[in-house]
């Protein structure tokens, strides 16, 4: 199979991946107790005016119309309005959307920053206390609670160092860069032991290789013979498994948000999911399910970008 | 304010907050902080980070408390709470007079007060305003239900003709709800207005980013003189406790809304922070529900109310910064009657009690908490441990938020933890909503029925004198009391820390704050 | 749960790098596997021997000793409401291995039936399986926790449920390739061609090959089954009071952090310690079994 043939069948699957995402996530959200006119109108909440806000959005209907008048709109490109705020759900998204990715694509550079030199330290000693310790320190990080971490990180270094700002998202690109340091940091510390560890295992793979072993008996010198032909082939795997992590990543970030008062899409779902603001929860899921997809597939492409061995026919 | 709803972000702070009321130590009477190096300056933005965004900035619909603070910078009523919280001043009006048979109320508007796009305020935008806020079904109408008409009968002075007399008539003109917005919204839909909304007020819209930041910047046309200080205010929504402590610290930001209990004291003595405990009407319950066994059996209701040893509820749930509770109403509100015999703690009459009820040897019961209210649940977990002697075992049953709201007005409870705060000086819309069991609240959803309790609240709406009100409301409390329809467990203050250099801040027990008052040194 | 995975390329290369001598190397020869087992080992028998190691009730309180400093009678101090932090961190690791250990249980049979009928069929059963594996992976992990647990209210029964919907996904995912691979191999073959039946084949040939791949995996995910409980205490979505749970101490003690650091910063410490030493299992037992396998 040709690459492009892989890119649209893969372009394909995602229309049903899609609609089984909205289906999940409507009648889910839709079946969770509670109610939106609850939010909206507080101790007001009587009978007759939630019925009447129940009309006005079109809850009253049944749940299969709801939802067919939900896919009709969204062929549309129409998200349908936030019943908290009132404007467009859409818009809100939007809105929110960058903070999100500045977060997970900052973390996963750290993630990469943090490992590849770990990662070499171990792998060219193998089985030496080096490797050891570095394959064993990270482990840490995968069991730490990431909400923990970040509190703890913030006292350390924003309130007794004041090396960086609280909490918050910054202005302009150098404002992100800095404010987000910690909270990707965080996101990074749980990423980075899964990182070390591909990179490790496929540095071991390419150190054994036939062509490096050439090199090395013609005297290509060390740190060239790495940075030339192990790094290059190494890294590529490394991104492979971020990608794979993708959905972990955003979930990850759903805390962080909070934590670090960050106005992203993870603290707008769980904010909507507590206030049943059903258009916007349906609204970020999609997205959040669109993105997974599209990630993996970057993924995947890059992994057989590396590997033209690597045949489409999963 | 209101009855404060079990929000959404409490259970996303994961920390304390939804608490607040009557005590504490709070700067008295408009200014606050620490005696300031020279007069107010002015100019600055202030960053205040509330707990939660704001809804919408309609003030005749909107029941959320975070809107509701930061569109009283926008819209004025014309009459306001006094720092008390107990009475009214003149606001946008200077003065009224009121008709032989209390029926009419006739207003003097202060002349001078501008909107802030220039234009002068006259009676034709107060008639639409508080026309339009009895329109509001879904919303406020029902404070203004005593209203038959409003008149406009020149440009400087309004009537307002009642269907009856009516005693609580300025502290619902001082409410929000009845703020003034421009006639006929200056040309535009309600929707349109109230995305850029304009009033009489120190500040005017600048840009509100949802679920990041709101920002009101300086309105020059305000009507007082030099007034306000500060060239803006913005609110930031960061729902963590811890976030927005340490923001504070870091300068970030200036007023840190509803730290945690547990932080009140630490941030006392935490260098560049002030910590205020203004008064508040906040009043915490344990509520029973009558339609279930056995809570219709008074003497059951009386035995978990005497089992409560508040003061403990005082020590670990706000770390003393509060009173116990002895009566409906707060202390903070008119016509609060101190003597009211709210039960206290006292484990041989409750006991007693029990001995007396349908459930002589104790019962198995739940409690409702919203999930993610760490003050809820210590509460709850604590009253699990005082009921046990009773016999009474009490089971634990967090849900989500709106779930908990939405089982406790529907009266599908057993106990369910809930608290209110004033929105008006005049405790009618407390009374009525607390004890009539034919109002939309069912008595505070639990169904509570005492037909003396009932008249004599019906009878003090419309009874003008104070003393003859106050021989009524005494009655009132002593009855809710004695029933004990609900465990009155507390009062607490209003906790907000600010920077040093904020100086000017101070909220009334009904919540309100005069940021044009506030200013920032340098 | 679907937290962390590896791609199946990376795993074959860390499996080629082990390729040894089975008999070289046994549990106490891998530092990784003895390390964690030790650690694990140690937590398990303090957990179990809680009313040995402290004389407190965990949800006893008293009011009239709240906050207290660490001291010889309590060692980390007391809690709000005056209740012993030792005695609640011993028994809130044992609240939270039990809760993570069962939870990992269900996915790990569920997930793996499924890949193994995925793998062995292939055809419109493999897709239709790897479309619903794909709709759960799209969904951020941890929103869809918290929204099932939000559906199902607060509770351990909840925690279980919501694990197993998401958490299969994972197991059905390493088993389907492992026996995509294994099924060509020629003694199945020679199985299948013997008349043997698919239930057979596959549970008596091709899983007792393919199993180690999930038990590993499974190390790794009672860790984030334990991050989940912890965070779902964070957000008051754990396990319900005054049952003693590390997440929810976690969040209560947050708002002590600058006066009574030792709230929050041990049971922290704690669920760090219990996903060392599974992840250092999980890993030394990778290395251990992996070899056998080529």
């Amino acid at each position: 199979m040709g690459r492009m043939t892989f890119v649209v069948r893969r372009l394909l699957m995602l229309v049903p991946v899609a609609i089984g995402v909205t289906i999940v996530v409507f009648f889910m959200i839709h079946l969770i107790p509670g109610d939106p006119a609850q939010t909206i109108l507080g101790i007001h909440a009587t009978p007759k005016a939630i019925a009447i806000l129940h009309r006005q959005w079109g809850l009253n209907r049944p749940l299969v119309s709801q939802y067919w008048l939900f896919m009709d709109r969204l062929v549309h490109g129409n998200l349908g309005l936030s019943l908290y705020y009132g404007t467009s759900a859409a818009s809100l998204i939007l809105s929110r959307l960058p903070a999100t990715l500045w977060l997970i694509a900052y973390a996963a550079v750290l993630a990469v920053a943090v490992s590849v030199p770990l990662a070499m330290i171990a792998a060219t000693r193998k089985d030496a206390v080096r490797d050891h310790v570095v394959r064993a320190v990270p482990l840490l990080g995968l069991g730490m609670p990431p909400f923990w971490v970040g509190i703890l990180l913030v006292y350390a270094l924003a309130i007794h160092v004041h090396a960086f700002p609280v909490s918050g998202y910054g202005t302009g690109f150098g404002g992100h860069l800095h404010a987000m340091f910690l909270p990707a940091l965080t996101v990074a510390i749980a990423l980075a032991p899964v990182v070390i560890r591909s990179l490790r295992a496929s540095m071991l793979n390419v150190l054994g290789a036939e062509y490096i072993t050439t090199a090395r008996s013609k005297g290509v010198p060390g740190p060239r013979l790495f940075l030339r032909h192990v790094l290059r082939n190494a890294v590529i795997p490394a991104v492979t498994v971020l990608g794979i992590n993708i959905g972990f990543l955003i979930g990850g970030t759903v805390i962080i948000e909070n934590v670090f008062a960050i106005p992203g899409i993870g603290q707008l779902m769980i904010n909507s999911i507590f206030q049943r603001d059903f258009p916007v929860v349906q609204g970020v899921t999609l997205v959040f399910g669109v993105l997974v997809v599209l990630v993996n597939l970057l993924a995947d492409l890059s992994y057989a970008a590396l590997d033209p061995r690597v045949r489409f026919d999963r | 304010m209101k009855f404060r709803m079990s929000t959404a972000k409490t259970l996303i702070t994961a920390g304390a907050l939804v608490v607040l009321a009557g005590c504490g130590s709070g700067g008295s009477g408009g200014a606050s902080g620490p005696a300031a190096t020279g007069g107010p300056v002015h100019g600055g933005n202030l960053v205040f980070a509330a707990v939660q965004d704001a809804q919408s900035m309609n003030n005749t619909t909107v029941f959320d408390n975070n809107s509701i603070w930061i569109f009283e910078q926008i819209f004025q009523p014309l009459y306001t709470v006094t720092d008390n919280g107990k009475g009214v001043k003149p606001w946008l009006a200077t003065s009224y007079t009121m008709s032989t048979d209390k029926k009419t109320y006739t207003f003097k508007l202060r002349p001078g007060v501008k909107f802030s796009n220039g234009k002068p305020m006259t009676s034709a935008d107060v008639r639409f305003s508080i026309d339009q806020n009895r329109k509001a079904t879904q919303g406020w109408a029902y404070l203004d239900s005593a209203i038959s008409s409003v008149d406009a009968p020149d440009p400087s002075t309004v009537v307002i003709h009642l269907k009856f007399p009516w005693a609580p008539l300025l502290a619902d003109l001082s409410i929000f709800a009845n703020g003034i917005v421009p006639n006929n919204y200056g040309g535009q839909t309600e929707a349109q207005f109230y995305q850029h909304p304009i009033g009489t007020g120190p500040f005017k819209w600048d840009y509100w980013h949802k679920g990041q930041a709101l920002k009101l910047v300086r309105n020059t046309f305000y009507w007082q003189k030099g007034l306000p200080y500060l060239n803006s205010i913005t609110w930031t929504d960061v729902a963590n406790d811890n976030t927005r402590e340490l923001q504070l610290k870091g300068g970030q930001a200036q007023i840190d809304q509803t730290p945690a209990w547990s932080t009140v004291s630490s941030l006392k003595s935490t260098a560049g922070v002030v910590m205020h405990l203004f008064n508040s009407t906040q009043t915490n319950y344990l509520a029973f529900n009558e339609l279930r066994k056995p809570f219709q059996d008074v003497h059951v209701r009386r035995a978990i109310s005497l089992a409560i040893d508040r003061n403990a509820l005082v020590k670990a749930v706000l770390f003393g910064n509060g009173k116990p509770a002895n009566s409906l109403f707060p202390p903070q509100v008119p016509f609060y009657q101190a003597s009211t015999p709210g039960l206290q703690l006292n484990i041989a009459q409750a006991k007693a009690e029990m001995a007396k009820s349908s459930v002589p040897h104790g019962f198995t019961t739940t409690i409702l908490v919203p999930a993610g209210n760490s003050d809820y649940v210590t509460i709850a977990t604590i009253l699990q441990s005082e009921l046990k002697p009773l016999g009474i075992k009490l089971n634990i049953t967090q849900l989500d938020p709106n779930v908990v709201n939405k089982d406790e007005q529907s009266l599908k409870y057993d106990m369910v933890l809930t608290l209110w705060t004033m929105d008006i000086p005049d405790p009618d819309e407390l009374a009525t909503f607390a004890v009539d069991p034919k109002s939309g609240a069912r008595s505070f959803f639990t169904n509570y029925d005492n037909p003396t309790v009932v008249k004599d609240t019906h009878l003090a709406e419309r009874t003008t004198d104070p003393a003859a009100r106050q021989t009524l409301y005494n009655i009132v409390q002593a009855g809710a009391a004695n029933d004990a329809f609900m465990a009155f467990l507390y009062y607490s203050p209003y906790p907000y820390a600010t920077t040093t250099n904020v100086h000017g801040f101070f909220v009334t027990p009904l919540g309100n704050m005069h940021m044009e008052n506030v200013w920032l040194s340098k | 749960m679907s937290a962390i995975s590896f791609p199946e390329p990376v795993l074959a290369a860390e499996a080629e790098e082990h390729a040894q001598p089975r008999g070289a190397r046994r549990w106490y020869r891998q530092p990784a596997l003895a390390t964690g087992l030790i650690l694990l080992g140690i937590i398990v028998i303090a957990a179990a021997a809680a009313p040995l190691l402290t004389p407190y009730d965990p949800i006893k309180q008293n009011l009239g000793a709240s906050l207290l400093g660490p001291s010889a009678q309590h060692w980390l101090g007391t809690d709000q409401t005056g209740r012993d932090t030792f005695a609640r961190l011993l028994y809130g690791l044992r609240t939270d291995l039990r809760i993570a250990f069962i939870a990992v249980l269900l996915p790990f049979c569920i997930g793996t039936v499924l890949g193994s009928i995925a793998g062995y069929f292939g055809g419109w059963v493999d897709s239709v399986l790897m479309r619903l594996v794909d709709i759960v992976v799209a969904f951020p992990f941890y929103v869809l926790i918290i929204a099932l647990v939000f559906v199902l209210g607060p509770g351990q029964r909840s925690i279980y449920i919501a694990i197993t919907l998401v958490g299969w996904v994972s197991y059905a995912r390493i088993i389907r390739g492992e026996i995509l691979v294994a099924k060509r191999q020629d003694y199945v073959l020679a199985a299948r061609a013997g008349g043997l039946s698919a239930i057979r084949i596959i549970g008596r040939h091709l899983l007792p090959n393919v199993i180690t791949q999930a038990i590993v995996y499974a190390m790794s995910d009672i860790v984030q089954d334990i991050l989940a409980i912890v965070t779902l205490g964070y957000f008051g979505l754990g396990v319900p009071p005054p049952t003693p749970d590390l997440g929810s101490m976690i969040n209560d003690g947050q708002n002590f952090l600058t006066t009574h650091w030792q709230l929050t910063t041990f049971p922290g410490l704690a669920v760090v310690v219990v996903g060392l030493s599974l992840s250092l299992i999980g890993d030394g037992f990778a290395d251990l079994i992996r070899p056998g396998q080529l």
